[in-house]
């Protein structure tokens, strides 16, 4: 088997370059917070990178990552204990890290 | 009522207008009543397919398309502005009111914030 | 490869008051590049004066979306921006 080179990150674990990002590296970067990726997360992780790509953004914050999921998803899973258990931490922050994209910009 | 942040600056010349975006998004995260006019060559931002790649800059207009799911009430757009610049709701992005006098949508709002 | 006398460089949308300064002091056969915000000025019915040849920055009027309304400019890419400003005897940057 060839080793995979780690792809090039920041000091805050995200990708330099979003085409470096595979399901294979979801995973790994998932991986170093304890996250075992199920299909709720790819459900998420695909949301997210679909709404990338239509807005050349990540949600801001945590709370318009919120805000984007229930406009998608329904109440259900739009909500902060939802995803909050999902992505522990900043949910907002880890899951744009795992889906390979920008750091929100107004996370702390 | 609520906030009016207007755009009266051209996209991609300066960061003025993200700016004001990128506060609007905030106040609509935290449930504040918020709304944005766009007027004088600010117009330009609601111009259907801007493409943004040749600049290396993201396209406000894909920007712009996440206000109204991020909970911005209204986008307003100058219509003596929008005739100057040709533009009509045919090659405008969706979701854009037009205002016959943006002097009465300012007067509408409480707080009114200029982009720059 | 023709010279080029006098070039203006314009970047400042049809609103700045230096665009209205640019084109007043235009004169026929001169030749007027239009960047960055500057580009808008192809998409508002303002008359360009007839005489002069322009030309706008391709990669400009793509990102605002005017390509459709550039018929009185012909499209330059960044490398034929270099070439125009060494043909110009003087480059008026507005």
């Amino acid at each position: 088997m060839t080793k995979a080179k780690s792809p090039e990150r920041n000091n805050e674990g995200f990708l330099e370059n979003s085409s470096d990002w595979s399901p294979e590296i979801a995973a790994i970067i998932a991986a170093e917070d304890q996250i075992d990726l199920s299909e709720k997360h790819w459900e998420i992780i695909g949301l997210l990178r679909e709404f990338y790509k239509k807005h050349e953004m990540s949600p801001p914050s945590n709370r318009l990552f919120v805000r984007s999921v229930k406009e998608a998803l329904g109440e259900d899973k739009g909500n902060s204990i939802y995803l909050m258990r999902l992505f522990p931490g900043t949910p907002a922050k880890t899951a744009c890290r795992i889906a390979g994209l920008p750091r929100p910009t107004n996370c702390l | 009522m609520g906030t009016l942040m207007v755009i009266d600056q051209p996209p991609y010349g300066t960061w003025a207008g993200r700016e004001a975006l990128d506060m609007a998004f905030s106040l609509a995260a935290f449930d504040q009543p918020v709304a944005l006019l766009f007027t004088g060559a600010g117009v330009n931002w609601l111009r259907k397919s801007q493409e943004t790649t040749g600049i290396g800059q993201k396209s406000v207009e894909k920007n712009l398309s996440a206000a109204l799911i991020f909970g911005v009430e209204a986008l307003y757009a100058d219509a003596t502005a929008c005739a100057r610049y040709g533009l009509v709701p045919d090659n405008m992005v969706t979701g854009v009111a037009m205002a016959e006098n943006s002097a009465e949508v300012i007067r509408q709002h409480s707080h009114i914030a200029f982009a720059g | 490869m023709t010279e080029i006398d006098t070039l203006h460089i314009l970047n400042k949308a049809p609103e700045h008051p230096r665009s209205a300064e640019c084109l007043r002091a235009i004169e026929p056969g001169d030749v007027l590049l239009l960047i960055e915000s500057a580009v808008l000025t192809l998409a508002t019915c303002s008359d360009l004066q007839a005489g002069i040849t322009i030309y706008a920055l391709a990669p400009d009027v793509l990102a605002r979306g005017i390509a459709h309304s550039t018929a009185e400019a012909s499209l330059v890419d960044f490398a034929a921006m270099v070439e125009l400003t060494v043909q110009a005897q003087k480059v008026i940057s507005w």
